[in-house]
């Protein structure tokens, strides 16, 4: 019943959500619970999702995970923290692996998938609705702060 | 040609030109390059300012991926660039660079992150070719300095054209016609069209004013040229056709000038020319020694000297007196000069000496008459000599006179005369006293003395003499009175008296029968 509940819940806010999403929604980086960084600034958010750095600052190899397609949460989330476009992001990358030195981030079509692998990859980092958050996981950097 | 003269105007005007063009161009085209190189420079740093402009994006990802492959890309690109001698890129730990010579004028910028502005992620550092600015600058620099040359050679061009025609070639003409005009002639020079109213125009006046003054300088200067030799020729000829010579000299005797009388003069007493005949000639003169004390006297008194003196003559017979004139002359610088004129007088002196004969000597006789006699007479008794005179009378005479004439007479008179000339001693004489009655004079001698010459005359006298005319021997005789001075008289009238009564005395005695020859004064009775 409480399960119902929550789910319910939860569609009522993906509604709320899908409904404020020209406004403001509440993304948020998170890692899995296991992995020992607890914190991150932008830069180091920017640097792990923008190619820069494979590793989390105490030198474990990070995995980014993004989402595949024009997704509005992928929209906001690359407006948010470099300030591009979808279509700059994607020109930015199509140079970037022509040279065939950095790895993009692995795509998952959903945020429901994303949150799958999350809660079982201890060195993958992804973003997410705050609410979509499970105990699996937690924050290192929020979008709106 | 002389336009084409090398150090003439136009082509020195034309060295200076060109040279201070091509130092102009020279100075003015090192600094336009030095300004260029300079532009360029600045050219070159916006330039790569605009590079790095084109590069930052893909140097930002570059250098945010730390992509080396990336980073090489840009500088070797960048590098390909002329105003880029070469490219470093800085990210993290790594350098990226091409190949390159220095790092001089190195101009870095930043690169930021291509999602965050503001924060660095490396630099992109450029340095700027300046081999290649040099060219560049060097470049504009030529085509500068082409357009400069050309320019200033058609300024030199057009400046040599018009100063040769307007002031060379007039300078030429000018000093072409000055060359052929001859001073103190009538040309002038024309001045050169366009100049009428120039500085060359003024020049060619003053030119002409020059041309006139100098003609007329030298004609007053001929006419008194000419003045100068007729003076100068009539000089000459009062000098030279003088028939006195005239004698220029120093005052120690050399001789500065000296007319053609002179040398006639010279010829007749056969002596060569000399520089020096001694002070005033002296070496030409009998007694130099009176003409130079003379002429001393007179000079000291600041006077003409004038006097008459013997010149030295081989020929006795012909004895050449002159009146000497001398003075002294004291030239413009102070110089003192003799100068001599000599008067011949050798014919007057001698007709002086005729007149004095004529005074003096009893015309038919040839002995002295009783004027000069007296003189002689009083000038021994001025000289207080001792003497005698001897008074004689012819005996005899009267009758002849009377029977044959006077010129019977006069013959008579004559041989009388000549007996009593050859008869006493050359400084004694005789003398014509009037008539029959004749006078001797002798001095130094005593009463025998007189008894032999007076016995040695009677005995000619006495002698018949011939008359050619008659072819007749006629005889006289003489009665003889002596009187001595100063035994007898001390003065002339007295001493005749004495010795005409003594000579009484002796024709008495004729007559008583005792027929003396002669009678001394003091034997006579008064």
């Amino acid at each position: 019943m409480a399960r119902l509940k929550i789910t319910l819940l939860v569609i009522l806010l993906q509604l709320l959500a899908i409904d404020g999403l020209a406004a403001e929604q509440d993304l948020v980086v998170v890692v899995n619970i296991n992995n020992p960084t607890s914190k991150m600034s932008k830069s180091q958010v920017i640097d792990l999702f923008m190619g820069r750095y494979i590793a989390f600052p105490n030198g474990e190899k990070a995995t980014p995970i993004d989402l595949i397609d024009e997704q509005d949460i992928k929209i906001f989330f690359y407006q948010n923290l470099v300030g591009m476009s979808l279509a700059r992001v994607n020109a930015y990358w199509s140079r970037v692996k022509f040279t065939g030195r950095v790895k993009p981030s692995v795509k998952v079509p959903s945020e429901t998938e994303l949150i799958q692998h999350m809660n079982s990859s201890p060195l993958s980092i992804g973003y997410m609705e705050r609410r979509n958050l499970t105990k699996h996981l937690k924050v290192v950097y929020a979008l709106n702060e | 040609m002389r336009s084409m003269n090398k150090s003439g105007l136009l082509i020195r005007l034309a060295v200076v030109m060109v040279f201070s063009s091509l130092a102009v161009g020279f100075i003015s085209s090192q600094l336009f390059y030095r300004l260029t190189y300079l532009g360029e420079v600045d050219k070159s740093k916006k330039q790569i300012s605009e590079l790095y402009k084109t590069v930052s994006a893909t140097a930002s990802i570059a250098a945010y991926l730390s992509d080396h492959e990336l980073a090489k890309e840009v500088v070797v690109g960048l590098a390909t660039n002329g105003v880029v001698q070469g490219a470093i890129m800085e990210f993290g730990d790594e350098v990226v660079s091409t190949d390159m010579e220095g790092k001089e004028n190195i101009i870095q910028f930043d690169l930021h992150s291509p999602f965050e502005q503001g924060r660095i992620v490396g630099h992109l550092s450029m340095i700027p070719d300046p081999a290649y600015i040099q060219l560049r600058a060097k470049e504009i620099g030529l085509d500068n300095a082409k357009a400069l040359i050309a320019q200033a050679s058609a300024a030199t061009l057009i400046a040599i054209i018009i100063i040769y025609l307007m002031i060379t070639q007039p300078m030429i003409y000018i000093s072409k016609s000055l060359h052929k005009t001859t001073p103190g002639t009538s040309k002038r020079l024309i001045i050169p069209e366009f100049h009428q109213n120039s500085e060359l125009g003024d020049l060619v006046v003053d030119i002409n004013n020059l041309l006139s003054n100098t003609q007329q300088q030298l004609a007053a200067e001929q006419t008194l040229r000419d003045d100068l030799e007729l003076l100068e020729k009539r000089f000459r000829m009062i000098f030279e056709s003088s028939q006195s010579p005239i004698i220029l000299m120093e005052p120690r005797g050399s001789i500065l000038l000296y007319n053609h009388a002179f040398t006639k003069l010279l010829d007749k007493i056969n002596t060569d020319i000399k520089k020096n005949f001694g002070a005033l000639l002296g070496e030409l003169f009998k007694e130099p020694e009176t003409l130079l004390k003379n002429v001393r006297l007179a000079f000291a008194n600041d006077e003409i000297s004038t006097g008459e003196y013997q010149i030295v003559s081989s020929l006795d017979e012909k004895p050449i007196w002159v009146h000497v004139v001398a003075s002294s002359i004291i030239s413009e610088d102070m110089k003192e000069y003799y100068q001599l004129t000599l008067h011949d007088i050798s014919k007057r002196k001698k007709e002086l000496d005729k007149l004095n004969i004529r005074a003096n000597y009893d015309q038919m006789t040839q002995l002295l008459n009783r004027h000069a006699g007296e003189k002689n007479i009083q000038k021994l008794i001025y000289e207080k000599q001792e003497f005698v005179v001897i008074l004689m009378d012819l005996n005899g005479f009267k009758e002849i006179n009377d029977k044959y004439g006077h010129d019977c007479g006069d013959e008579i008179l004559i041989n009388v005369a000549n007996i009593l000339k050859y008869s006493v001693r050359h400084d004694d004489f005789s003398c014509r006293w009037g008539g029959d009655e004749f006078v001797i004079i002798l001095t130094g001698v005593d009463k025998e003395a007189i008894r032999i010459i007076v016995k040695k005359m009677l005995l000619k006298i006495n002698e018949p003499y011939f008359l050619s005319a008659h072819k007749q021997e006629v005889s006289v005789g003489a009665s003889i009175g002596a009187a001595f001075h100063p035994k007898d008289s001390t003065e002339m009238l007295g001493l005749v008296q004495m010795a005409d009564k003594a000579m009484y005395h002796t024709k008495q005695s004729r007559a008583s029968g005792k027929a003396l020859d002669l009678t001394f004064a003091d034997e006579v009775d008064d």
